[in-house]
């Protein structure tokens, strides 16, 4: 297929945290928030002249300091965003808006702040207690944290106007974004689809690290240009899959996949479309903030939700999502020394295999995923599993 | 030969050629409370012979409560006076509640009585909680057991025998868990994996405590018992005032689960007067602190924090634990009072983050090898707090100050400051000269700032031996590799001799 119009400029805007739009946003006056977890609702960091960056590390190479400050035992994208900050790649953010969800990385903007490594004026900091169930006091608490903490920070110390008019265009804004992602998203359902998984996961990383105003008009364009594409005559594609798993910024994974002629059809990691691409329905009858968190709480898919009810749903989303984009296995995906995810794969790949009797692979993976060879091997065998599997049933090989 | 006390010791194994000798007023009194704990391990075991034989038999952990007495006398080993007296009291005590509730498992036990009608009963009347959930709220449940799950199978068989998690964890390993995860939750998991819980209870609730691997592995518990769970979110930035309202709707909500699920009543009179005899344990608990800062400090060792986490976790509210630390508070002060100090001691130390289950005598090591007293420790400080007992509002929010404040979660959540600042304010309240702190290699959320303390404690020339552990696996890291961490601190850093030059290097790799 052709390449997609803005695809070069959407890598080297991935190339690093402070990119080109991030740059442009900060001299027209805009408040660099980063942030890393959809625990703190995207729309939220966007108000007024505040503007969002989910943090990543990319070109990371050596840890040795972050290993001495967090040990080698922590998660490489933990251990990747504090030596960042640590050499000063972060210095553009003015505050790092956080939730006390995972300890690893809540520690990331602890010691930021302990060690003093981000050096912008007036940066400061903010970490919600956030909820591991779905209640009403819990999302009351969940909304009070986001005001407390991060909001009334940005207000006070920016002069953010955090006001409901100003989060409700906030959401209208990301609703338009999200409308372009399921539009895309819908065009995986296709048998030969004509975005490859690669491209997916580029645009994603995009939308997600760099301002939502400045990113949209590409967007816009990029998804003209899907519109008119034609998929190659012949379908490339073994098999489908549905990725699951933890924070992962680095679109080497999707281009693994891609060699191994693995097509990823649904997302569902950190950084990925499920969820955080799905628009926000508003009413005019209760406060914009109060019907955001709950959308965002109710519809998180973080394994740290300990109820029942929540660990059926995310096993049953991810169901859907197989059923949905016509995927023929799972692949749960774990970055190492990830307590949460390690637990959650474990589990999610027996039950979804043999509960469910959807083919399901468990792995773990660095941060950085480039040149993985590993990586590549279990793929073309679990790849190889699912065409056997096809034909067994009768189907045909692709 | 060998002089010293590991002269005592078979090589490998550990175990004593003959009793400590600790002089004869110390050696009869030690003498006469180890032939107590028989008699009552004796008894547990006559009062249901073949019942206790088949829990025996079914469970893998419970060859390790064979070994308690062994394991008793390491938690004594080397101590005299008041601290032998106060270890040995308080370890009883605890033998004696421990055999109690063993007692109550077992006859409610599906896996031992299956299709019993009389254990289908008495399992009615059992409320599970999350083992690090402080039993208090179990309180207002008088006609039912509150009990905590994973103490009797993990936590306690943990300290108790070195190797008893090795095999749980080598199973939730090759169910597919990392190996990195803290061996805690692991061995919770393994033991889910394998069965290995006992059936027993009405209802379960499960909580987010004390770190993401405990949270993480109640998914794998729960699948396997089957119970009606509630998970009690206790927040996690527990200082913020803001935060209370909804850890006091958490312990609402799970009042409302209890009751519907045992079909009683929360009788808040009942509740109301554990929460204080709670406080007067507290009370006790902060005289043997306040003892412990004077110059002869006089409760130290292992049973110092295992009984706190005992009491704070099992015992809270219970008057029989109350009228213990009354008697041992006693001994404890008419020592100081006397001015005597029975052990040498060349540093005061702190003794920080969580203590290896695999090595609970570390204290006594330290004490007798080097003379590193450890006069605060982490595992012992939590919890500082009383519960106003004035109304029941204020008793939920006491409540929920106690539940956020318990062992290790006073410490491991509510910010890095809690850890970091409160080692601080440790060193200097109990006028400590050096720090240990336990490396613990699979805790993330203390490794995650490990900088920070090793900068804090050069900043301020405290010195910092870190000690290697995990937590209760041994195949990792050793009983005699923590020992070495320390033997080259002090060697290399503080230029020391041992005092006790036998213990510097001994085998007790297959000690039980």
């Amino acid at each position: 297929m052709k390449d997609l119009k803005h695809i070069r400029f959407y890598e080297s805007l991935l190339e690093q945290a402070d990119n080109e739009l991030v740059r442009q946003a900060k001299r027209e006056g805009g408040v660099a928030v980063g942030y890393t977890c959809y625990y703190l609702p995207e729309p939220l960091l966007n108000c007024g002249t505040a503007f969002s960056v989910r943090l990543r590390a990319p070109n990371t190479g050596s840890l040795d300091i972050s290993q001495y400050y967090m040990t080698s035992f922590i998660c490489g994208y933990a251990r990747a965003l504090f030596e960042r900050a640590f050499e000063g790649g972060f210095n553009f953010l003015d505050f790092y808006a956080s939730s006390d969800t995972c300890q690893q990385m809540v520690r990331v903007v602890e010691n930021i702040h302990e060690l003093g490594l981000i050096e912008a004026p007036g940066f400061s900091y903010g970490i919600i207690d956030a909820p591991m169930k779905v209640s009403e006091h819990g999302k009351k608490l969940y909304a009070q944290q986001i005001k407390s903490h991060i909001l009334e920070p940005l207000r006070e110390r920016y002069g953010v106007d955090i006001g409901d008019e100003s989060i409700r265009e906030a959401v209208m804004e990301h609703n338009e974004l999200c409308a372009i992602f399921e539009e895309i998203s819908a065009l995986r359902k296709a048998e030969n689809p004509v975005i490859t998984p690669r491209e997916f996961h580029i645009l994603c990383l995009v939308s997600y690290a760099c301002p939502t105003a400045l990113i949209l008009p590409y967007l816009r364009e990029t998804l003209e240009d899907l519109r008119q594409r034609k998929p190659d005559a012949v379908n490339p594609w073994r098999a489908r899959i549905v990725v699951v798993g933890g924070e992962l910024d680095d679109y080497a994974f999707s281009e693994i996949m891609e060699n191994c002629r693995c097509y990823v059809a649904a997302d569902r990691y950190c950084f990925g479309a499920f969820p955080g691409r799905q628009s926000i329905p508003l009413s005019a009858d209760a406060p914009a903030l109060e019907q955001v968190c709950s959308f965002y709480l109710e519809t998180n898919q973080c394994p740290r939700f300990m109820s029942q009810e929540k660990i059926r749903e995310r096993r049953a989303f991810v169901k859907r999502l197989v059923e949905e984009y016509r995927a023929d296995g799972i692949l749960y995906e774990q970055a190492k020394f990830c307590d949460f995810w390690g637990y959650e794969r474990t589990l999610a790949v027996s039950v979804m295999r043999e509960e469910y009797g959807i083919p399901t692979l468990g792995i773990d993976r660095e941060y950085v995923v480039r040149g993985s060879g590993q990586l590549s091997t279990r793929i073309q065998a679990f790849m190889e599993s699912l065409e056997i599997k096809k034909i067994r049933r009768g189907g045909e090989r692709r | 030969m060998k002089q010293g006390a590991a002269s005592n010791m078979e090589s490998g194994t550990a175990i004593y050629r003959h009793r400590e000798w600790r002089g004869l007023r110390d050696t009869a009194y030690d003498f006469t409370k180890w032939a107590q704990l028989w008699v009552i391990l004796i008894r547990w075991a006559l009062a249901h012979p073949a019942q206790n034989v088949k829990a025996v038999l079914r469970y893998r952990w419970m060859f390790s409560y064979l070994c308690v007495p062994s394991f008793f006398d390491r938690l004594c080993a080397g101590q005299r006076g008041a601290g032998l007296r106060a270890a040995r009291l308080n370890l009883n005590h605890m033998a004696k509640d421990v055999t109690d509730t063993l007692t109550t498992i077992f006859s409610a036990d599906g896996h031992l009585h299956p299709g019993s009608r009389k254990a289908a009963e008495k399992s009615k009347r059992i409320i599970c909680f999350d083992e690090l959930l402080p039993t208090l709220l179990g309180k207002g449940f008088p006609n039912c057991e509150t009990l905590l799950f994973q103490m009797y199978p993990m936590f306690l068989p943990s300290l108790i025998q070195q190797h008893s998690a090795v095999h749980y964890i080598s199973q939730t390993e090759l169910y597919g868990l990392p190996a990195d995860v803290c061996p805690l939750p692991s061995f919770e998991a393994g033991l889910a994996i394998e069965d290995d819980y006992p059936k027993i209870g009405c209802c379960m609730v499960t909580s987010n405590m004390p770190c993401d691997g405990s949270i993480m592995t109640s998914m794998l518990q729960d699948r396997r018992t089957g119970l009606p769970t509630q998970p009690l979110n206790v927040p996690l930035r527990w200082k913020r005032e803001e935060v209370q309202d909804y850890a006091v709707a958490e312990i609402l909500s799970a009042i409302t689960f209890l009751e519907e699920q045992t079909g009683e009543t929360f009788d808040w009179d009942a509740f109301k007067a554990a929460c204080e005899v709670w406080n007067e344990q507290q009370r006790a608990k902060f005289e043997k602190w306040e003892l412990n800062r004077t110059d002869l400090p006089p409760h130290t060792g292992a049973s110092v924090w295992l009984y706190r986490v005992f009491e704070h976790q099992v015992a809270c509210g219970d008057p029989g634990a109350l009228k213990n630390d009354r008697k041992v508070n006693a001994i404890l002060q008419k020592q100081v009072a006397a001015r005597k100090c029975p052990k040498t001691i060349r540093h005061r130390a702190v003794i920080w983050s969580t203590p290896a289950n695999n090595y609970p005598n570390f204290n006594n090591w330290l004490l007798d090898c080097w003379g590193i007293e450890s006069v605060c420790e982490m595992f012992d400080i939590h919890g500082t707090g009383l519960i106003d007992t004035s109304s029941r509002e204020s008793m939920l929010y006491g409540l929920a100050d106690m539940i956020e404040t318990s062992t290790m979660r006073a410490h491991t959540k509510g910010g890095y400051e809690v850890m970091l600042f409160d080692l601080w304010e440790k060193v200097k309240e109990y006028r400590a000269d050096m720090i240990v702190m336990y490396d613990q290699i699979s805790c993330k959320g203390v490794g995650a700032i490990n900088g920070l303390f090793e900068e804090g404690a050069r900043q301020r020339g405290i010195p910092m031996c870190r000690v290697r552990q995990d937590l209760l696996d041994p195949t990792s890291i050793s009983r005699r590799d923590m020992r070495n961490d320390v033997n080259l601190f002090m060697q290399t850093v503080m230029n020391e001799t041992p005092l006790d030059p036998s213990l510097v290097e001994f085998d007790d790799d297959e000690s039980w």
